[in-house]
């Protein structure tokens, strides 16, 4: 029988370390999944996942037995990635006067496909998301991926955001409004 | 006819609007606001996730293994609490301490007040009183020597009984350093301020006290040395205590404790 989340919590509390390591196996996908949509970098992602795990062991003592491990180290890893963002932003505009190559900005994106078959138009249609993404903020950008790719709540979103839920939906809004405008030249007319 | 704003139409679209069914309604009817609906819908399917590089079954193990090294056990619960009630133990014994001690005072001038004693001797009366000044003092001294020693001693921890006392002692400490300073003490009022620092950052540590607070208090506020300075003082203290109530018994004044 499966030892559920909170039976596990109790171990870890009580001295038992390596208890939490289910609780990591049982997670990490999930935390890794939501970790590179907002990086948009594997490398990134592995390390938010790292951060988010140790955190949350380090605050395990103050998780509430009502809520969900799952959703409560899904918020820790989502405030890790928007750091991580912030951080990667931040190099990035130092680093400006070196930046001179487009490609370099762009989001990594699996290869899921045999790199020859992707046609011309699939390529620019992704090369043009990667760039309406990239010229959200780091708030806009994420509260996007949790509710348009997460299919995430607005409550959930300002929770893991630490906005108030009205500020959530603004940046959902803007969000998609920008995108809008920057994919409007693929629009097919008639 | 008033049209549906874009904004309407996202929420519609990702399932919160908030009257889901006259939006449709509406769709059905209004043309234009339905050509707006089903550009949206186009836009925001042509926004597709990311595809996810894959994680096989042992990426949870891997990650794991890799913050293992830097976490450390938590200690069993029971320890803790065991712990946490003994220093609220002490907390409350000292109190009803204090407050037994204020009662005590104000019992014996009010009964000296009523039973019109004999001339007053005014000057056995203000020993009298410093006396007891210096008791509570001596007191607050032994309660603040305790609180800096199991701050030396802590472990990091999320409960708050250490802050629970230092908060107790904080308002007392403000009152004591105020009136030593108007008597003129500075050795004693510098040692109160000093104190009133270190109490100020442990009742102020809202989320328990980690390591790193922990650090920064026995470095940074050099407890130790502060812990040296309430011992040597109490000593002090408690050697005046025992001067003025030998006095006050020599010369028949009233003494209260």
């Amino acid at each position: 029988m499966e030892v559920n989340d909170h039976t596990i919590i109790r171990m870890v509390l009580a001295g038992d370390k390596d208890a939490y390591g289910m609780l990591v196996a049982r997670h990490s996908q999930n935390v890794f999944r939501a970790a590179f949509r907002i990086t948009g970098d594997e490398a990134d992602a592995d390390e938010v996942v790292q951060e988010a795990f140790l955190r949350g062991f380090r605050r395990l003592q103050s998780f509430e037995s009502r809520s969900e491990f799952g959703t409560w180290i899904y918020r820790i890893a989502v405030n890790c990635a928007l750091n991580m963002v912030n951080k990667r932003k931040h190099e990035a505009i130092c680093h400006i006067g070196e930046e001179t190559d487009p490609v370099m900005r762009q989001v990594q994106v699996a290869d899921t496909a045999a790199g020859p078959e992707r046609t011309l138009l699939s390529r620019e249609i992704e090369s043009l998301q990667a760039a309406a993404m990239a010229s959200l903020t780091a708030t806009e950008r994420t509260a996007f991926i949790l509710r348009h790719m997460e299919d995430r709540s607005t409550t959930e979103i300002a929770t893991a955001l630490e906005i108030a839920p009205n500020a959530a939906k603004q940046a959902v809004f803007r969000a998609v409004q920008k995108l809008r405008r920057s994919l409007a030249p693929l629009r097919v007319n008639p | 006819m008033k049209h549906i704003s874009e904004e309407q139409l996202i929420d519609y679209y990702y399932g919160e609007a908030e009257s889901p069914a006259a939006i449709s309604r509406h769709l059905e009817t209004c043309s234009e606001c339905a050509q707006s609906y089903e550009s949206l819908v186009h836009d925001l399917k042509d926004l597709k996730p990311y595809a996810v590089p894959p994680r096989d079954g042992a990426y949870g193990e891997e990650v794991w293994r890799s913050i293992r090294g830097s976490v450390s056990a938590y200690e069993p619960t029971k320890k803790r609490s065991l712990r946490g009630w003994f220093g609220l133990h002490w907390s409350f014994a000292a109190a009803t301490a204090c407050l037994l001690l204020a009662a005590a005072f104000f019992a014996g001038r009010q009964w000296e007040h009523r039973n019109g004693t004999a001339p007053v001797n005014v000057a056995n009366q203000e020993q009298g009183r410093q006396r007891v000044v210096l008791l509570v003092l001596g007191d607050h001294l032994d309660r603040s020597e305790r609180l800096l020693v199991e701050l030396k001693h802590a472990e990091p921890s999320t409960e708050a009984p250490l802050q629970a006392e230092a908060r107790d002692l904080l308002s007392a400490n403000r009152l004591y350093r105020e009136s030593i300073r108007q008597q003129g003490d500075p050795a004693l009022a510098s040692a109160l301020d000093h104190l009133e620092r270190v109490l100020i950052e442990v009742s102020n540590e809202p989320a328990g006290l980690s390591q790193a607070k922990l650090d920064e208090l026995q470095k940074e506020m050099n407890t130790d040395g502060l812990l040296f300075e309430v011992r040597v003082l109490r000593s002090r203290v408690q050697e005046d205590v025992n001067r003025k109530g030998s006095t006050a018994v020599a010369g028949k004044g009233v003494s209260i404790l």
